[in-house]
């Protein structure tokens, strides 16, 4: 069977650094399933995510040991363009992600990037922007909306590229509670499109759209017992 | 209605604003220069661009450009001397006339530019790329203006976490002032360093940077008033230029 992420023995090590941050780490995540990682923080969660969204080894260099699959393929072999369309990130810092004057700018962007023709791009920023309910912002500078609209919006940017996985790097960690529920509620609506969802966090009141939750403590991946 | 601002290429509006910075860092005449000021005023409410927010922040430097004009003076030598003591001379009618120069074209460089702020970053970028610019080095254009607010912010908050640490930074003497501020540099430098690796990140993961090529949802078209205000810029250039050289620059 294939699974849309399958991890195998996964260790990484930063340049630089003495011990290893993440150590032989096995998961497997079904599609359609919102999989909750918790942990303290310094305890691997979002370095786990750079390496499944191919941050690690692409980007960000350092020891590497184990793999990680998308669909039965290895990240570490396929190039950046590739990964951008299986599997979207968003980040905790809504500012570190937006860059554009109008929220149709940054929903394009990555369209753009795939050398996709305009009908095409349009196509897409229509259906990004109506899947996170933001049509009436679409010429709005994205840095004066608000925190939880931002992240809409950096949502939008990368649901416009289609991947099948969404990475949610503590994302509602900068946003009040309407924030907290608008984010949830599309959680729950991409579920049901069957996206595959990783949603790390360190906030239990968060994970109650999870479907199952895991813990990760110093590098190593276990089922949650109830406390961290 | 269409206002002039909208109707033309941000690509007329980078031409316009780098004859007139030319024109300036060519011509060494005060009169000339002060023409070339009210010019670039002119175009600048002409098309609308922030020019009163300039203004409140020219009048916060002001004491920096008559600083300037008198550093600058300082150090040229030539010319009537007006202040004096003994055989150094300190202030020449020869330096204000440089420092001024100094100033004006400074003025000039700054309103001209203030034009691109009538267009979006993005209009801006689209625009180079067009000129067939790398996408990348326009795009790297266009973060680092939207870096500037950010670079501002980040010294807001760490000048706000010193003050709330009970420094009153207005009533330390100037060199004590000076040492803080050094303390605060690292921290600002490496957390803006933070914020751009991660915005870069944020970008590649969009798949920045991966192909030779890239598409555009919008593409710029040119159209006759923009050829039009092409020509009328160039025509007042090389004429004014023409002008200047032939009174003997």
């Amino acid at each position: 069977m294939t699974f849309p992420i399958e991890v195998k023995n996964l260790s990484y090590q930063y340049s630089g650094r003495k011990e290893k941050v993440l150590r032989e780490i096995d998961l497997q995540v079904n599609r359609g399933e919102v999989l909750g990682i918790v942990g303290l923080s310094g305890n691997g969660k979002s370095t786990l995510c750079y390496c499944i969204c191919g941050i690690i080894p692409h980007i960000f260099k350092g020891r590497l040991e184990g793999e990680v699959l998308l669909f039965g393929k290895p990240v570490k072999t396929m190039d950046l363009t590739t990964v951008a369309t299986q599997v979207g990130i968003v980040f905790q810092d809504p500012d570190t992600q937006l860059f554009s004057p109008t929220v149709e700018d940054e929903i394009a962007f990555g369209p753009e990037n795939l050398c996709l023709d305009r009908e095409e791009i349009g196509e897409r920023i229509f259906d990004a922007i109506k899947v996170v309910g933001m049509e009436k912002h679409r010429h709005d500078n994205p840095h004066y909306l608000s925190g939880g609209q931002k992240q809409l919006i950096a949502l939008a940017s990368i649901l416009s590229l289609k991947p099948q996985i969404l990475i949610f790097d503590e994302t509602m960690a900068q946003i009040d509670l309407a924030g907290k529920k608008l984010i949830k509620e599309k959680i729950r609506q991409l579920k049901k499109d069957g996206k595959t969802i990783i949603m790390i966090e360190h906030d239990f009141e968060n994970l109650d759209v999870a479907d199952r939750i895991m813990v990760l403590k110093d590098g190593r991946l276990g089922s949650f017992q109830g406390r961290l | 209605m269409e206002t002039i601002k909208n109707v033309l290429d941000p690509r007329v509006k980078l031409i316009i604003v780098l004859s007139l910075s030319t024109t300036a860092v060519f011509i060494k005449d005060v009169y000339y220069l002060g023409g070339i000021l009210l010019i670039s005023i002119m175009i600048s409410i002409l098309f609308n661009s922030p020019l009163l927010s300039l203004i409140n922040k020219f009048k916060r430097m002001l004491w920096l450009i008559v600083s300037l004009i008198f550093i600058q003076s300082i150090f040229i030598a030539d010319g009537t001397s007006i202040i004096a003591l003994g055989d150094i001379t300190f202030l020449t009618i020869q330096g204000i006339i440089k420092g001024l120069q100094l100033v004006l074209r400074m003025l000039i460089i700054i309103i001209s530019a203030s034009i691109m702020g009538t267009n979006t970053s993005r209009e801006i970028v689209q625009g180079l790329v067009q000129w067939r610019i790398p996408y990348e080095i326009a795009f790297m254009v266009s973060i680092a203006i939207r870096f500037l607010p950010m670079l501002t912010d980040e010294i807001r908050d760490v000048v706000i976490a010193i003050q709330l640490r009970g420094i009153e930074l207005e009533k330390i003497p100037l060199r004590k002032r000076i040492k803080i501020y050094s303390y605060v540099l690292m921290p600002i430098v490496a957390n803006t360093m933070v914020k751009a690796r991660k915005l870069s990140t944020a970008m590649e993961m969009r798949g920045f940077g991966v192909n030779e090529n890239r598409t555009s949802y919008h593409t710029l078209q040119m159209r006759r008033i923009d050829y039009a205000v092409i020509v009328i810029t160039i025509l007042g250039l090389t004429t004014i230029l023409g002008q200047y050289y032939l009174q003997g620059g």
